[in-house]
């Protein structure tokens, strides 16, 4: 369903010019409905790797597809949940939902009948009308969630979208995020830097190094859903996973903070 | 920064919000008394500097009581120019209205295109800030030599003023808008259009007022100079510039008291709010 084939990216340095190899090489397929984690240090291109497959960003060598079509360019087929809250500041929460349903070209009372059935999936219907600043992190990366899976999106693409959140949140995310991953079944390409996530989220977690050497294991998740975060076989797989982790090398670009919008590692550019 | 995001905000609701607004508007005593400060000062300055003028010079340099009293025989109808004060300040509202819309209507939508293209932006925001230092009085010969002495003058040197901070702010403020959310945008499907309009117009929102506020005071205050080639016998401005031949100082004092005051107004009473409470609703910053 979405396959990276032998994928370079690399950026020019804004202030020295300099060519910045964030991805070398990668190759990458996750199929149709699997959960897949991207896992890896900080500033390993993990972020870089889901741009491409969001269609934000274009592979400097090899290629990018959608079922079996080359990404061309960002479409509400793969709804991306960031980890900076993007929602629109001057719109109330279920004007937030509705932005991408107008752009789909649906009647008023359809668009208000889904915008109102995705407001109460992710248990926010008593915060319709509020505006983003009102509500909490965890609240709006709910919000993030409801307005792509709104548009009935192919795959889902969802970048650290809980790296902000304190741990309990998390954990309450992530079983939201399950469930309606298990009622919706779509494809989810997932990144994050923390391993129980991964552990407990994915049906595979591949793990990326900083360029150039891309994708160094690809593990599947073999434990039965639904999972136990404190298990003996979910910590067993976590220590594993870990192990593979210790064995790469620190990577190569300033480690981002949590909440920093990656300035450094894409380099961000406004297209036109 | 995530820290701003949890705030305290669990519980919040939309209510919420015009509860605080209250709050914070509660006026205190100290708040009156230096609102008061600020009227009263700059008056007995006035008075001071027209009593010593008359004492050094012997010419009658109009106090603020003989300009009040000015005032209220205008108010009550009598004739300034031929015409009554109510024309005159209808007539410059018309001029200045007309041609600050057209200074908006222009303005804001070449600053999009401006904020969104660099090229655009490299081609003329020399041109742009070139213009915002060109001194009101010398759009005079430009404007009687595009549309001769008359109203259309008038309106077109109230636009050029106000033009360049509404296009400077406005682009400023298209740059300003995260790169996330227009890539948010995208991904939910927005054309063109729907960008412009839904994301990166209210994304500037904050920027783009405070540049209508500069604009809208730098029309107004090109009133009088706009005024020197209206033509006919009405408007603020060109009252003031005939005072000079008909020695009414105090008509003309009550004529700047008016357009201080009229700018004052709309400035306080309408642009400040709206900027006010457009970053208040975004939530402070485009932090989403």
């Amino acid at each position: 369903m979405i396959e990276l084939d032998r994928v370079s990216k690399a950026f020019a340095n804004e202030e020295t010019g300099q060519l910045v190899r964030a991805l070398h090489d990668v190759s990458l397929a996750v199929e149709e409905n699997e959960f897949v984690c991207l896992l890896g240090p900080s500033g390993c291109g993990k972020s870089t790797l889901l741009n491409l497959v969001a269609g934000f960003e274009r592979p400097t060598a090899g290629r990018v597809l959608f079922e079996g079509r080359p990404v061309q360019a960002a479409g509400p087929e793969r709804g991306v949940v960031f980890q900076d809250p993007t929602l629109f500041p001057w719109l109330t929460v279920a004007q937030n939902i509705d932005f991408g349903l107008r752009n789909l070209g649906l009647g008023a009372a359809e668009r208000r009948r889904i915008a109102e059935r995705f407001v109460s999936l992710v248990g926010l219907a008593d915060f319709a009308r509020a505006r983003p600043h009102q509500l909490s992190g965890g609240m709006k990366q709910r919000v993030q969630l409801a307005r792509v899976l709104a548009l009935d999106p192919r795959a889902l693409l969802m970048d650290e979208p809980f790296g902000a959140v304190d741990a309990q949140t998390r954990d309450r995310l992530q079983d939201q995020l399950l469930d309606i991953w298990e009622s919706h079944r779509t494809t989810v390409l997932f990144v994050t830097h923390n391993v129980e996530e991964a552990v407990y989220l994915a049906d595979r977690v591949a793990v990326l190094a900083p360029a150039p050497d891309g994708i160094t294991a690809d593990v599947p998740i073999a434990i039965p859903r639904p999972r136990d975060r404190y298990s003996e076989e979910t910590r067993e797989a976590t220590m594993a996973l870990m192990g593979v982790l210790a064995d790469l090398p620190c990577c190569v670009l300033p480690s981002r903070r949590v909440g920093e919008t990656p300035s450094r590692e894409p380099a961000i550019t406004k297209p036109g | 920064m995530p820290e701003a995001h949890l705030r305290p905000t669990a519980q919040a609701s939309a209510s919420a919000a015009p509860v605080l607004r209250l709050a914070r508007r509660r006026v205190s005593g100290i708040g009156i008394l230096t609102a008061v400060a600020s009227v009263l000062i700059p008056l007995a300055l006035w008075w001071g500097l027209a009593a010593i003028v008359m004492h050094l010079r012997q010419v009658a340099f109009p106090t603020p009581y003989e300009t009040a009293l000015r005032l209220l025989e205008l108010v009550r109808g009598r004739l300034l120019n031929d015409f009554t004060i109510y024309q005159h300040v209808a007539d410059s509202l018309q001029r200045w209205a007309l041609g600050f819309g057209l200074a908006v209507g222009v303005g804001v939508s070449s600053g999009l295109l401006l904020g969104w293209s660099r090229l655009f932006e490299r081609l003329s925001m020399p041109t742009v800030t070139a213009l915002q230092l060109v001194p009101g009085l010398a759009w005079i010969p430009v404007a009687i030599l595009l549309f001769g002495i008359g109203e259309r003058a008038t309106v077109f040197m109230i636009a050029i003023t106000a033009l360049a901070p509404i296009v400077i702010n406005t682009t400023a403020g298209v740059k300003g808008v995260n790169e996330l959310f227009i890539r948010a945008a995208r991904m939910m499907g927005a054309d063109d259009r729907t960008l412009f309009t839904r994301v990166l117009l209210p994304g500037s929102l904050p920027h783009l007022l405070s540049g209508l506020r500069v604009g809208f005071a730098n029309g107004w205050r090109v009133l009088v100079a706009g005024e020197m080639i209206v033509g006919t016998g009405t408007g603020l401005g060109y009252s003031i510039i005939q005072s000079r031949w008909t020695l009414d100082y105090a008509g003309a004092f009550v004529c700047i008291a008016l357009i201080c005051l009229i700018g004052l107004l709309a400035e306080r009473g309408v642009l400040l709010p709206l900027e006010r409470k457009t970053i208040e609703r975004w939530g402070l910053a485009r932090t989403g």
